[in-house]
């Protein structure tokens, strides 16, 4: 552990390396990234096996005097970053691996590889930071690194205004984070976590104060995690390749919001109020970006919305005080989500087209995908004995633990989305009538293939290491030594898991009758001899489809209405007012000296007679 | 006054000033006496010789106690060492950059002026960064101000600069004559021109409300007049003009040399004079200076948005330029209006990563702009393929100007940020509009970046770089980014060798 800082610098020397000689490399540059990320993946392990054994690690030097302040920079190895480097790392890896056949042929390749290199880097460093100042600074890069490649296929315009979005979007939290953190480090005299820490715990900072900085910080997840109002930039980040909507918008840069409330949450602790916007606005995100996903057609788009929401569900783990449930969905999901990209990247790459209405019956043609898309969408949709289930579980537990009855309705409502739209985005692509025009459908080559089934089984068995069955080996690991973090399993009531378990399959079923039930009508015979139970099902489904996903449908694209006029009405309408401020300025440069002088002693004149006004000393 | 005692004066402590004033008559006379045909540049590398040796010679003075000469007229503190620094590197820089600009517009018959007169320029802006009166410091202002003017206007036969040149000259007059109007108050109420004198004349003047007041009038003159120096709103508009038609290299000595020469004045001024007298009759009164602080943070707040505000409508990249040179300005007032334990430090170290980060992104903007022969943004397509080292580099610089983490530009606005924080009260509503401009200011930096990384060339073809350009871009990329990951070497510098400027007002 002591060397944990070199994982970090893998990816940053393949940066570098690409950077230079890229272009003599061609497509072996993919080579040099995945070793070097190997390396990394390699190192985490090792650390994260000897971080089981032995106590947190954490070195750090002087890097700034800044008169008698000091200000610190180095490395922590605790459990949290332990297992966000192995996530990352393994993501980072397995992107890599993918990349070379789904880039194969991409003029600048080696760029791309390089801009991974980067950005991992930046994401390893962020969770090896031991202080906030130091989080802040690979914060940005991380951005800097989504910026790049978001805006990979510079030459389509969409893709150019989404990188400009995403990052100015996320700045735009970044603000708050950066004024929490200067807030904090006045009233503690130190960005040290373990400093901050411990003057909460002492008292030393007034509660309205921990208030006000933990929501200040949490605007900066806010935006990093696309959470309600400050998501509309991840949905159109989609812009960018498909493994970099894996690596960046699924697994990793998504997930860096909830990471620094789980870094902090012994600050969100102690404020109630911060702990409950937390997990209203969780909430609040997770629904509405289901409900969203429910009336999208662009394949990545239903992904990109149920990113959003599911790291909705994991802020409202963390702010119902359930940290390990946030940080168990936080893994899971990384492993299903990416796969879920990766295996749509996989579909887009066959057939060429985003648009899930002019798929259908891949099944048979991707004999590899479909069933590897399957998995992830059993594992997202909480259907039992896949990992999704099990953490979906604790944060239910945790929500309705943590007093907000509520909210644990709303993640309820979600969750029945969430198998809902899924299931119906599964269906549309892979069962029913294959197009003519699709004929030539060829299964991507197996370097593609083989980082996702590693995440397939990474999307099953990563769940039962906290099971309620047979133990919660992660959440007591995760606590270990730090009772702030709370208990590493919250006993709850067992009809919670039933109510999971049954509204996933309910929202399945729900799905399969609307969008499956093409072959079963073909199907004379069978029909035939359920004829009533179907009946009774059509009339069920009829009852649907009028009622339930009708006003779903309809709130749903209310909501989308919000989200285009409001929330991007309010963006525009800031901006419009600084372009008018802008324009109104220059206008007044009107290059006459005459002007210049008028407007500088209107100026000095102002000063003047609001001196005189204010009375100055009399 | 006896040739003995003008002999006893330690005149030593002038020696980098000396270097300055030799190197240039140096080069006027050979000026004069070389054949037309023969290129000028040698000039000017004497010149970067000179500013070379006069830093190391001002270097060999670091451990010198205050020492002024001329009945304290000229002083050496930390405070003038220090910022001397700033301003020699500076004009080093800038001298290079001349060396490469094209000679063009009837330049070519002007080639010697224009590498001497940057001399002049720094001579007198290095007077203003030691002066210990009035009368020095003025002159020292004005050897500046005059250069300069000639400067922008060296290119004969371009109207533009013709006409930049013209506005400049007016804007400075008007400039110069309120300066000198606030300063004649002050003179009128305590009888002095020295600085020193004028102190501790007010600090124990106790003053009656008349005096105050009319001392608070020499405050708000002053204060303007100077302001024209720094570009900050609302006497900022002929920086934009006058940036465009400007030669490059002049308009990066302005916005660079001329810029930290006008801040070194203002604290100077400000903090010893206004700084010591007590704002009301009574004695446990404010400082004038923390007193009046509104109105300069006022400015501050009013120049960090005029100036990020309207850059963002300008497609002329040395017109963004300029209004990025004034949100700058107002960046440093805010560590000048927080007046906390930071203040010096903070604008001295920002002054040095401004100047870093702007000598080279004005020697990219030259390199690109004699290219392409026009200043439009739309000159930077594609760069990241026609050249992708130089548009890293630009990247790099734009990112530092912009304040991203890892570059010196963030530890610059961190400090001045923490600084807002650290007085009592502390200045909240100052940090918000930084922040606020600072992401304002994001779209119009992202807007070169955009078109370097992801708008397609017009042609393909290549820079040539000469030598002397590359080693600015290589100095101030280098500086940028040590200066941004560590900090502490300048830092340390500044705080092992000047005593955190206790010497001010010995």
């Amino acid at each position: 552990m002591e060397n944990a800082w070199i994982i970090p610098l893998f990816p940053l020397l393949s940066f570098l390396f690409l950077l230079l000689f890229g272009k003599r490399f061609k497509e072996s540059s993919a080579y040099v990234g995945m070793l070097l990320t190997f390396a990394s993946l390699v190192y985490s392990l090792l650390v994260l096996f000897e971080r089981f054994s032995s106590p947190t690690y954490k070195q750090e030097g002087v890097w700034l005097t800044i008169g008698d302040v000091q200000l610190t920079a180095g490395f922590e190895v605790n459990q949290l970053n332990a297992l966000m480097l192995v996530i990352v790392s393994l993501v980072s890896f397995l992107v890599h691996t993918y990349s070379k056949g789904y880039m194969h042929g991409e003029e600048r390749f080696p760029v791309f590889y390089a801009y991974l290199g980067l950005f991992t880097f930046a994401m390893l460093g962020l969770v090896l930071s031991p202080n906030l100042l130091q989080t802040y600074f690979f914060w940005e890069l991380v951005g800097v690194g989504s910026f790049l490649l978001i805006g990979f296929y510079f030459y389509k315009d969409e893709a150019k205004a989404a990188a400009k979005k995403a990052f100015i979007m996320t700045r735009i939290g970044d603000v708050g984070l950066l004024i929490g953190m200067i807030l904090l480090f006045w009233q503690v005299g130190s960005f040290e976590y373990d400093a901050i820490f411990a003057a909460v715990a002492a008292g030393e900072v007034a509660q309205g104060m921990i208030t006000l900085t933990a929501i200040l910080i949490f605007i900066g997840a806010v935006g990093k995690s696309g959470q309600f109002p400050l998501h509309t930039w991840l949905p159109d980040a989609m812009e960018g390749p498909t493994p970099v909507s894996a690596l960046i918008h699924a697994a990793t840069m998504v997930a860096a919001g909830v990471y620094l409330v789980a870094a902090l949450f012994p600050l969100f602790t102690a404020s109630d109020v911060a702990l409950t916007t937390i997990a209203v606005i969780g909430a609040i995100t997770a629904i509405f970006a289901a409900s969203i996903g429910l009336v999208q057609t662009d394949i990545k788009r239903v992904l990109a919305y149920s990113t959003v929401s599911q790291l909705g569900y994991m802020m409202l783990a963390l702010g119902s005080a359930g940290y390990v449930a946030g940080v168990f969905h936080l893994m899971t999901h990384a492993f299903f989500k990416a796969l879920l990209f990766l295996a749509a990247g996989s579909v887009i790459h066959a057939v060429h087209t985003q648009n899930i209405e002019e798929m259908g019956g891949l099944w048979k043609k991707l004999r590899v995908t479909g069933p590897l898309f399957l998995i992830g969408t059993l594992a997202i949709s909480g259907v039992p004995l896949f990992s999704g289930f099990f953490s979906k579980d604790e944060i239910l537990i945790a929500a309705w633990e943590g007093g907000h009855p509520i909210l644990f309705l709303l993640a309820v409502i979600a969750a029945f989305f969430t198998a809902f739209y899924m299931f119906r985005l599964f269906f549309m692509v892979f069962t029913g009538k294959s197009r003519s025009e699709m004929k030539n459908v060829h299964e991507s080559p197996s370097l593609m293939t083989l980082p996702m089934i590693v995440l397939a089984v990474l999307a099953v068995v990563s769940g039962y290491v906290n099971t309620p069955w047979f133990g919660t080996f992660l959440g007591d690991w995760l606590v270990e030594g730090n009772e702030a973090l709370g208990h590493g399993h919250v006993e709850g009531p067992a009809w919670i898991m039933i109510v999971a378990t049954v509204v996933s399959l309910a929202g399945i079923y729900l799905s399969w009758l609307i969008y499956g039930k093409k072959s079963l009508s073909r199907n004379w015979l069978g029909a035939q001899t359920l004829y009533k139970v179907l009946y009774n099902k059509y009339y069920i489904d009829e009852f649907y489809s009028m009622t339930i996903v009708k006003v779903t449908k309809g709130f749903s694209h209310f909501l989308r209405y919000i989200d285009t006029y409001l929330v991007e009405g309010i963006v525009l309408g800031v901006t419009a007012f600084v372009q008018t401020l802008g324009r109104l300025g220059a206008k007044l440069q009107t290059g006459q000296v005459q002007t210049y002088s008028a407007v500088a002693f209107i100026g000095l004149a102002i000063l003047m007679v609001i001196f005189a006004l204010t009375g100055g000393y009399l | 006054m006896e040739l003995e005692q003008l002999l006893d004066f330690k005149w030593s402590i002038m020696t980098p000033e000396f270097i300055i004033l030799g190197v240039a008559t140096l080069l006027s006379i050979l000026d004069l006496f070389m054949p037309k045909s023969m290129d000028r540049k040698i000039l000017g590398w004497i010149g970067v010789a000179g500013i070379a040796a006069a830093t190391v010679s001002l270097a060999g003075f670091i451990d010198e106690p205050v020492t002024s000469i001329l009945f304290d007229t000229f002083r050496l503190d930390s405070f003038a060492k220090a910022f001397k620094f700033i301003l020699l590197i500076g004009s080093l820089f800038v001298l290079l950059l001349a060396i490469s600009f094209e000679k063009k517009d009837g330049l070519a018959e002007f080639a010697g002026e224009f590498y001497y007169l940057f001399l002049t320029a720094l001579l007198g802006a290095m007077f203003m960064a030691s002066s210990g009166d009035l009368i020095t410091l003025f002159i020292g202002l004005e050897l500046l101000t005059i250069s300069s003017w000639v400067l922008v206007g060296v290119t004969k036969r371009n109207k533009k600069s013709n006409e930049s040149a013209m506005k400049y000259v007016i804007n400075g007059g008007i400039s110069t004559a309120i300066t000198l109007f606030g300063l004649s108050y002050i003179y009128g109420l305590t009888g002095t021109t020295n600085i020193k004198d004028m102190s501790g004349t007010l600090m124990t003047m106790g003053g009656s409300q008349n005096q105050l007041y009319l001392l608070a009038i020499a405050f708000f003159m002053t204060l303007v007049g100077l302001s024209f120096k720094l570009a900050t709103a609302p006497f900022h508009m002929w920086a934009p003009d006058v940036y465009e038609g400007a030669p490059t290299p002049v308009t990066a000595f302005l916005s660079i040399v001329s810029k930290t020469a006008g801040f070194v004045i203002i604290v100077r001024i400000f903090v010893s004079i206004f700084g010591s007298v007590p704002a009301t009759g009574a004695q446990d009164a404010l400082p004038m200076l923390l007193h009046l602080q509104d109105y300069i943070g006022f400015l501050a707040g009013a120049t960090m948005i005029i100036g990020n505000v309207i850059a963002l409508r300008q497609r002329n990249i040395k017109r963004m330029f300029a209004y990025s040179s004034i949100a700058h300005a107002g960046y440093i007032l805010v560590a000048f209006t927080s007046m906390s334990y930071f203040t010096f430090d903070a604008i001295w170290f920002y002054l040095l990563a401004y100047l870093f980060m702007n000598v080279g992104a004005f020697a990219i903007i030259q390199l690109v702009g004699a290219k392409a022969g026009s200043d439009d943004i739309s000159a930077y397509a594609g760069l990241y393929r026609r050249a992708p080292i130089l548009a890293v580099t630009f990247a790099v610089l734009i990112l530092s100007l912009a304040g991203i983490p890892g570059t010196a530009g963030f530890i610059g606005k961190l400090n001045i940020f923490m600084g807002a924080f650290a007085t009592e009260p502390a200045h909240y509503v100052l940090a918000s509009i930084l922040i606020a401009t600072s992401v304002v200011s994001y779209f119009y930096y992202f807007g070169i970046m955009t078109q370097m990384f992801f708008r397609p060339a017009a042609d393909d073809s290549k820079f040539n770089i000469p030598v002397a350009l590359l080693v600015v871009l290589i100095g101030s990329v280098v500086g940028t980014i040590a200066l941004g990951i560590l900090p502490n070497i300048a830092f340390d510098f500044l705080h092992d060798n000047f005593m955190q400027f206790k010497d001010f007002l010995q």
